[in-house]
């Protein structure tokens, strides 16, 4: 089995992501996987990016335009 | 009144981008001489200032130490001088180059965390070389953090120095643990927005002319005062690709309106600060990498940097946005702010939906955050009144923790909440009647500001408290007195169900002291009652003592380790007490307590002052 290296683009450990950690993921090419070196998250590129949308969901005001920044 | 958003755009041509190295390197030997890598990096820089130039921004170029190596850069710096009026300073982020790893024999890069003797060579040979090369020495400098020393020996070094990015605002733990334990940037405790640092701490603003340490220093970002506070500090700022390192963005359309939103809020802030409101912008070119950062391809990072700029050049363009140099900039703060006048931001929650509202608070004696979703309890303190002689460096008690201690901090030290046992850091109160107790951290609600030539004023909405017989409607107002280094704050019971009742008030802070959160040694404390029948003071041995004074007027502990008194006074008559803590719950808390009835008002203070 030969080395993992990063993917085209450089995905992070989506479960590690929310809970605040930045982990940069590496590519099983053999198994044609992204997985995580610190916890036990494995998932191809589109699993990557359907928790990457999930992350979002706790920014419930992301798309959210603010003109008022106080209570008065 | 004429509202002022002054904003810094600073741009630095880093031979060696952070992250760049690491990113485009993956699976090559480390080689920071690369000419791609020196190729690419000049390409950002040149693709930063023309987006600037194009909305009509002026921008103070930092040049590092490696691009002083470089022709091209150095052209590039001296055209849009010339050209655009553009400030050349000098950074001290950027040391990394195959010159500096000759010379220094060192992977170090970060210049606060080398040994004094070190910072010194390495602050003249970068002042020098950028002398040699421009014929005049930098009016501004900095890097993520400039330690007391530091800026000591730059200014009376070189004096033209005065101004320098000197923090990354609650760029400490958190960060670090973002990085996977691996990213030594420990310096929570700071400023948000600029300030003029004192020449005993950075961290803490200078009181008077002697204090002063003769610069302005401004914090690298301007960055969300909640999200920041709770998370990583690098996913919420004014700094569009960290908005994308957040995944703060609709992945189909590429759009970010928290961007727009934080520069608005930032704007908003002239409200609190006699009209004058911040912004700074400062993205590393690292961040610009044509590999893509994470999960954003290149053009979307570039897409989000062109966004930013436009926006602040619309602001311009309509009349409502300065952009000034540092050195510009430094000028105008001097002219703005007197040495005790507080910097204010009633901040509320722009990404969760949560409506959450907190107040910042910071002179030359204390920050302090007020947590209106905990009912205006006191969620962080930082002492500055005892301007902590804190060395940072190699050679020192702190080689990387640059961090302002705190008293409270709520999220390393628990606050309100604490899992089976024991106490977090907080200062609040408690409402008690027939065998039931509330705490006012329970009771969410809003602070409305206002202020007076000598006071910045939070008034809270009245909340309700329900106990089984009796509802209680108190309000809470919240006074910073300047210069007093002290909080005043106010309870007054407007209503009660039964108008005959009387609750008792219990006023408190738990308090600890740390930079971590992990626990400090608590022995050295001395806890006292001060006034009253039975006046009494304890040393800390974690034996879970309690002393009160009848009568007494003061609540006291001292802190050796950190200079450090912090009482809690009252001049109504009162129970003062105070409680040691244990092994499992290494905290103090010093309190007064008081009945109280329908009408009454309970005054107290929360004061600090430097031992000794």
């Amino acid at each position: 089995m030969a080395q993992s290296g990063k993917g085209k683009l450089n995905y992070r450990c989506p479960s590690c992501f929310l809970r605040d950690l930045d982990i940069d993921m590496f590519f099983d090419k053999d198994k044609g996987e992204y997985y995580c070196i610190r916890c036990q998250f494995t998932g191809t590129e589109d699993k990557v990016l359907e928790m990457n949308e999930m992350v979002r969901t706790r920014y419930k005001a992301m798309m959210q335009r603010f003109e008022k920044f106080d209570f008065d | 009144m004429q509202n002022d958003f002054v904003v810094n755009i600073i741009h630095r041509p880093e031979m060696v981008p952070e992250y760049a190295e690491k990113v485009t390197g993956q699976g090559k030997k480390e080689d920071i001489g690369r000419k791609s890598l020196l190729t690419e990096s000049l390409d950002i820089f040149k693709f930063q200032q023309e987006t600037a130039h194009k909305n009509g921004l002026k921008t103070t170029i930092q040049m590092t130490y490696a691009s002083l190596f470089n022709e091209e850069a150095i052209s590039i710096a001296k055209h849009d001088h010339d050209t655009y009026g553009d400030e050349i300073a000098l950074s001290l982020l950027g040391l990394p180059c195959e010159e500096f790893r000759k010379k220094y024999n060192t992977k170090d890069f970060c210049i606060w965390m080398f040994s004094m003797e070190d910072k010194i060579r390495i602050v003249d040979d970068v002042f020098g070389k950028f002398y040699d090369t421009f014929g005049f020495y930098p009016e501004s400098t900095g890097s993520y953090y400039m330690d007391a020393d530091l800026t000591n020996y730059i200014k009376s070094k070189y004096p033209s120095v005065k101004c320098a990015v000197a923090t990354c605002w609650e760029e400490g733990p958190k960060a670090y643990h973002t990085c996977n334990n691996s990213w030594y940037t420990l310096f929570d405790g700071g400023p948000w927005n600029p300030w003029i640092p004192s020449k005993q701490n950075t961290h803490a603003p200078a009181a008077n002319e002697e204090e002063d340490s003769g610069i302005v220093a401004i914090p690298h970002l301007s960055r969300d005062l909640i999200a920041c506070y709770d998370g990583n500090g690098s996913n919420f700022g004014t700094h569009p690709q960290n908005v994308l390192r957040g995944m703060i963005y609709d992945t189909k359309t590429w759009e970010y309106p928290y961007l727009y939103n934080i520069i608005d809020q930032y704007r908003a802030l002239a409200k609190y600060n006699d009209g004058y409101s911040y912004n700074m912008m400062f993205v590393g070119p690292g961040w610009l990498n044509k590999m893509g950062r994470w999960e954003a391809p290149y053009e979307l990072l570039k897409k989000s940097y062109e966004d930013g700029m436009a926006y602040y050049g619309k602001l311009k363009e309509e009349g409502k946005l300065k952009d000034l140099t540092m050195a510009e900039f430094a000028d105008y703060y001097r002219a703005k702010k007197p040495y005790k006048e507080p910097e204010c931001a009633l901040w509320r929650d722009i990404l969760y939906g949560s409506d959450k509202q907190v107040f910042w608070y910071a002179d030359p004696y204390m920050r302090a955050c007020i947590n209106m979703d905990q009912g205006g309890a006191l969620v962080d303190l930082r002492p500055y009144v005892a301007k902590l002689d804190w060395k940072v460096g190699i050679g020192t008690p702190h080689v990387q923790d640059a961090s302002y201690p705190f008293l409270i901090q709520e999220k390393y030290r628990a606050g309100y909440f604490t899992h089976y046992a024991g106490e977090g850091t907080v200062r609040s109160a408690k409402i008690s009647h027939g065998g039931e107790e509330v705490d006012l951290c329970l009771c969410r609600t809003k602070a409305h500001f206002s202020e007076t030539p000598d006071a910045k004023i939070l008034t809270l909405d009245p909340v309700d408290i329900e106990f089984y017989d009796l509802t209680v409607k108190l309000q809470t107002v919240i006074t910073f007195e300047k210069g007093a280094s002290a909080i005043k704050f106010e309870r007054k019971i407007l209503s009660m169900s039964d108008p005959s009742a009387e609750v008792i008030i219990n006023e408190y802070m738990v308090g600890c002291y740390g930079t971590t959160e992990y626990p400090e040694d608590m022995t050295g404390i001395t806890l006292s009652v001060e006034g009253g029948k039975t006046p009494d003071s304890l040393k800390y041995e974690y034996k879970c003592r309690e002393l009160s004074s009848e009568g007494g007027s003061k609540a006291v502990a001292s802190i050796p380790a950190i200079d450090t008194r912090v009482s809690i006074e009252t001049k109504d008559e009162a129970k003062v007490y105070i409680r040691e803590g244990y092994a499992f719950s290494p905290m103090y808390t010093i309190g007064i307590s008081k009945n109280i009835s329908e009408g009454e008002v309970i005054t107290t203070w929360l004061n600090l002052e430097k031992e000794n």
